[in-house]
């Protein structure tokens, strides 16, 4: 009895806005195709972040993680930050003012060590407002979003396995 | 009878998935008529006695229809709603 509970609300989700895009799905996430989904011949920047899951906490040797999502919740969330990354630019008066468009994508189930759970890729005219989105965004998704991650430690029983907290 | 009595879906996720062993439940309120959703974490309790419940429920929010509950106190359940426990997000 050792496997996790399955949750039937944590399924594959996307909604796009006006600003781009969000998704949740349980495939392995394909950075470049990520990238190539904000091009934009207006933008001449494009920051990406690529979190992956680590190998280590603590000492303890991560063999992998289990992402889970109230999917239908948590693509709202996800919807709401692409669209208020761009009020967001706006308050902090960046250069330019605003980014062209932005994808975020998360993935859940298991994943393996040293693939990315998440990807967000953001296209600005310049530099400065598309690093600014994409570290604002990444930062409002991990505080904010309604999914949970579990780590799995080498030698211990998968039961014990610990649901983490950002926070 | 209880008949009166709204009926609830309760989700759970993360750690108040396992403390409760379950992802999902329908669940009657105790009382007919409509109930605060603050009513709901001791009839959740008192399905789940001694599963460490109580101490997850502590650092939980609650989700109404897939909305986020501000005050749970001012939400009234009138029967047919999902409403989520939500624990701290731990998501990127």
């Amino acid at each position: 009895m050792s496997l996790p509970i399955p949750s039937s609300a944590s399924v594959d989700a996307r909604h796009e806005t006006d600003h781009g895009v969000a998704v949740l799905t349980h495939c392995p996430l394909d950075t470049q195709a990520i990238i190539d989904s904000v091009a934009d011949d207006g933008a001449g920047a494009t920051a990406v972040f690529i979190g992956t899951t680590r190998n280590t906490f603590q000492g303890k040797i991560v063999t992998k993680l289990e992402y889970q999502a109230y999917s239908k919740l948590a693509i709202k969330t996800m919807s709401s930050i692409l669209n208020r990354t761009s009020f967001h630019l706006h308050l902090q008066d960046v250069r330019g003012g605003g980014f062209t468009r932005m994808a975020i994508h998360h993935r859940l189930g298991t994943v393996p060590v040293g693939q990315p759970s998440i990807v967000i890729a953001v296209s600005a005219p310049h530099r400065k407002e598309a690093f600014e989105a994409c570290e604002w965004a990444l930062e409002q998704v991990k505080k904010e979003a309604q999914i949970w991650k579990r780590e799995y430690y080498d030698g211990e029983k998968e039961e014990d396995a610990e649901w983490k907290a950002n926070a | 009878m209880s008949d009166s009595s709204p009926e609830v879906t309760v989700l759970y996720f993360a750690g108040a998935s396992t403390a409760t062993g379950t992802s999902s439940e329908r669940v009657r309120l105790s009382s007919p008529g409509p109930q605060p959703l603050s009513s709901l974490s001791s009839l959740l309790l008192s399905l789940h006695p001694g599963a460490g419940l109580e101490h997850v429920l502590r650092t939980c929010q609650w989700s109404v229809d897939a909305e986020m509950v501000e005050d749970p106190d001012s939400v009234l359940l009138k029967g047919g709603e999902e409403v989520a426990v939500i624990p701290p997000v731990s998501g990127g």
